[in-house]
């Protein structure tokens, strides 16, 4: 099964890693190469100039210094950190909440923004359209966190014309982990409406997404999708909106970023479904319920998932070995979540409904095995999270 | 060298995107403008707008779609659908489309397809064929599928070719929608029956797809829909797996 | 002032739509007269080279792009517009172009690939241009053409393009403000509008 997936001999990612250029001369691949161009072909100072600039021209001039788009994990957690001790601005801290904070998550939170100091809005919205954009969402592409990724990328934006603040600090660049952006092409990554449609959207647009889950017998307020919907271009560019990623201008280290919030904030990394404690130090994606589940479709469809991911990066700084990697990833991918019952529930679909349709989804050229599949560890705090209680059997 | 193309199909009703199966069972995929954008950013080589209702209130919403559609999409649009007269044909070229797809009509017009690649250039003009494999060969459909026509596959694309079409795209009504591959045996009796591109459809589920078609036939571009709407896929990531299967595509 | 030549057969939207995007002004330009006031001119096309050398001749415009071209201001043409920047065109015969560019226009048949050549090419830099600075050179770019422009004079032809053979795909005369592009770089995303930018900025 997994054999049959060519991969890059230094980092393992496979060839259904999304945007991986296996080379075929060496079996490396693009993703390790632009680590090395990150290291050695960037001029990290001339950037820091840049970003000491872009901050003055902003200070003081609007009811907030900044909008920093939050989640609670990682990379926000930082970039709020670093901006705020590095530049002592005012920013407004906002974040659209997906539904699925875990309990020590929430309490980062709190620790992080009551060490700081910061005005803080966090907004979620209508879970009963969430449910609805999570069916039609999964039902076309098995993917069922469109709300969360459009919700995360607009909703700051809207805040930001709201409050007419112009200047939106990001955290972490696309470049790091993919080749939609590249550390080669030597430009400040932006998050705006071409990444958003490039990347984050899924390819479908509120207005689609509205067109999609209304109907006559069950018709949406158009405004229910208002959340999700990215602002007018002219209406930003009015503004001189300034919307970039704070990774483009200081080198992005996950190890060293979070060792710092550890030390300073008193952040701390929780446990992962289908994770081992020991390669997730840095506490990445542990802000939400669903990872489990959003992982096992991954694995499914692509035969690789977080322990993969979380290796990568490890390989690729030459942190880990690659066989540490492999063992950490024979042991503990591809098993299936305890949690998958409460997406179940969510849904209103049986098992072999799920099954079913993300088997029409598998990226060649792998083939998962259905039948073997062991189910994992449930998460300390699966307990906490919020239940319908309605599973069909 | 010249790459192969990857062109995303638009099908458009009643001014929202629709995609089906085998010409039927239409489910709303969005706003074509929108999804436009969306293509566009993601470098796609083209393209292709077909109206399938191809009513005279339809012509001129279509006008306005590819109106707004080239004014941020900076690469080769077609659009299909009720083309049928030059008039018709002008007034899509004036709003932004490079070519237009004649179907239905180049069956009992032939002037128009002559008349059209004179004025306007064979390069405008794109011969759309619908087909479905009945008793072991292939049957031409008009109407979206609607009319058995008694004209036999090889001589059409012989005729339009003389006549002056510059292009064809070739589609396999029963492979429509199911994306479990393309037609590559028709694939491969149209190009080798033509001396002018040919553009396949009808069929696209996953990248393995893409590449057998690609690989084993000598097709110059793919037409696709669902694998985009029903697929957890994009044409940037189609790329990356085109490249590494070493299938020839556009750098950017 | 971008003047944008309309001798009625192409299509001129898309051009428009470009500039538009890239921030240029410009106009359509239908009196020949009007040619002289622009600071820089392109003259699109699309079509067969002797019934536009017809049109343009007929229409006076032939004497006003050869002035406008003395002065040293800039002219792009683009896909049978740069066609008609050479001395002779051999499409249904031979028609006399604008002789601004060494050239001829030939057929492009080579080999027994498919024409039009149609679709997305590469191209390799043989002299340098500012209208290629800060360019992907690497990137592809859409060509639909089924004619080429073939010249011995190397020093103008700023680049080839494959298709069975080396044929010149950007081209320019000796004062280097007379530019040709084969492909269209309206059509071209993000690479095919840096160059209109640089054209812009000549």
């Amino acid at each position: 099964m997994k054999e049959e997936l060519r991969k890059c001999k230094k980092c393992l990612l496979p060839e259904t890693y999304e945007t991986l250029l296996i080379d075929e001369d060496d079996n490396g691949c693009n993703m390790c190469k632009t680590s090395t161009f990150k290291k050695e072909g960037i001029d990290w100072d001339k950037r820091k100039l840049m970003l000491d600039k872009v901050i003055e021209k902003h200070r003081g001039k609007h009811e907030y210094d900044c909008i920093v788009p939050f989640s609670g994990g990682k990379d926000s957690s930082y970039t709020l950190y670093y901006l705020m001790k590095e530049y002592n601005i005012k920013p407004l801290v906002v974040r659209f909440n997906h539904g699925f904070m875990r309990t020590n998550h929430e309490k980062n939170t709190q620790r992080v923004l009551k060490k700081l100091g910061a005005d803080f809005i966090d907004f979620t919205s209508n879970w009963k359209i969430v449910k609805k954009l999570m069916f039609e969402s999964f039902k076309r592409k098995t993917d069922f966190c469109w709300h969360c990724h459009t919700g995360i990328y607009s909703f700051p934006l809207q805040v930001a014309l709201k409050f007419k603040v112009p200047l939106i600090l990001w955290g972490e660049p696309l470049a790091e982990m993919s080749a939609y952006y590249t550390y080669e092409d030597d430009v400040i990554e932006w998050e705006d409406e071409e990444k958003f449609n490039m990347v984050r959207n899924l390819g479908i647009t509120a207005d689609d997404m509205w067109g999609m889950i209304h109907t006559e017998e069950d018709p949406i307020d158009k405004r229910d999708l208002s959340p999700y919907t990215y602002p007018k271009l002219e209406d930003l560019q009015k503004m001189n909106y300034h919307s970039v990623c704070l990774g483009s201008y200081i080198p992005w280290d996950y190890k060293k970023n979070t060792e710092i919030i550890m030390n300073e904030l008193g952040w701390e990394p929780d446990e992962l479904e289908g994770v081992p404690k020991e390669i997730n130090e840095e506490g990445a994606k542990i802000e939400c319920w669903m990872q489990g589940t959003r992982d096992y479709i991954k694995y499914l469809k692509r035969g690789y998932s977080r322990v993969t991911q979380l290796t990568n990066f490890e390989l690729r700084n030459d942190n880990m070995s690659v066989e540490d990697a492999q063992r950490w990833i024979d042991n503990f991918e591809g098993k299936k979540p305890a949690s998958l019952e409460i997406f179940l529930e969510y849904m209103g679909i049986t098992e072999e409904e799920f099954n079913s349709r993300v088997k029409d989804f598998i990226v060649p050229p792998f083939k998962p095995n259905f039948e073997d599949l062991q189910t994992g560890k449930p998460a300390h705090d699966m307990d906490e999270w919020y239940r319908e209680n309605n599973i069909k059997k | 060298m010249l790459k192969k193309r990857l062109i995303p199909t638009l099908l458009l009703r009643n001014n929202r995107m629709v995609k089906g199966v085998e010409f039927d069972n239409y489910q709303d995929t969005g706003d074509p403008v929108f999804a436009s954008k969306v293509y566009n950013s993601q470098y796609v080589d083209e393209l292709v707008f077909i109206d399938i209702d191809a009513t005279n209130e339809s012509r001129s919403t279509n006008k306005e779609i590819i109106k707004s559609v080239s004014k941020e999409c900076f690469m080769p649009l077609t659009i299909g659908g009720g083309v049928k007269s030059i008039e018709g044909i002008r007034d899509l070229l004036l709003v932004g489309a490079d070519k237009v797809m004649i179907n239905s009509a180049a069956y009992n017009d032939e002037n128009l397809i002559k008349k059209s690649s004179e004025i306007f250039g064979a390069q405008c003009i794109v011969i759309g064929i619908d087909v479905r494999f009945e008793n072991n060969e292939y049957v031409l459909y008009k109407n979206s599928g609607k009319i058995k026509l008694k004209t036999k596959l090889i001589d059409h694309l012989k005729r339009m070719e003389e006549l002056g079409a510059g292009e064809f795209f070739i589609n396999n009504i029963t492979n429509d929608g199911v994306m479990k591959g393309y037609d590559l045996n028709l694939i491969n009796i149209v190009t080798s029956n033509t001396n002018i591109p040919v553009i396949a459809s009808g069929g696209a589920g996953n990248f393995k797809h893409l590449v057998d078609a690609y690989k084993s036939t000598s097709v110059s571009g793919l037409a696709m829909a669902s694998i985009f709407h029903f697929g957890d896929n994009n044409p940037i990531r189609a790329r990356f797996h085109l490249k590494n299967n070493k299938v020839n595509i556009k750098e950017v | 002032m971008i003047g944008v030549i309309d001798c009625g057969i192409g299509n001129l939207s898309s051009v428009k739509n470009a500039l538009y995007f890239i921030g240029a002004e410009s106009i359509i330009i239908k009196d020949p007269s009007l040619i002289k006031s622009m600071d820089k001119l392109i003259l699109p096309g699309v079509g067969s080279f002797n019934v536009a050398m017809k049109r343009l001749t007929d229409q006076g415009f032939v004497s006003e792009i050869k002035d406008f071209a003395n002065t040293g201001k800039y002219i792009l043409g683009i896909c049978l517009g740069m066609q008609l920047l050479a001395d002779l065109g051999n499409e249904s015969g031979i028609t006399e172009g604008l002789g601004l560019i060494k050239g001829k226009v030939e057929f492009l048949k080579s080999s027994d690939l498919r024409i039009p050549h149609m679709g997305w090419n590469g191209i390799k830099l043989n002299n340098e241009h500012p209208i290629l600075n800060n360019v992907k050179l690497r990137a592809d770019f859409y060509f639909v053409h089924s004619y080429f422009f073939n010249t011995d004079s190397v020093n103008n032809i700023l680049t080839y393009t494959d298709y069975g053979f080396e044929f010149p795909s950007i081209v320019c005369n000796d004062k280097k403000n007379v530019i040709g592009i084969q492909f269209h770089p309206e059509k071209s995303q993000k690479q095919g509008i840096k160059i209109l930018q640089n054209f812009l900025s000549l």
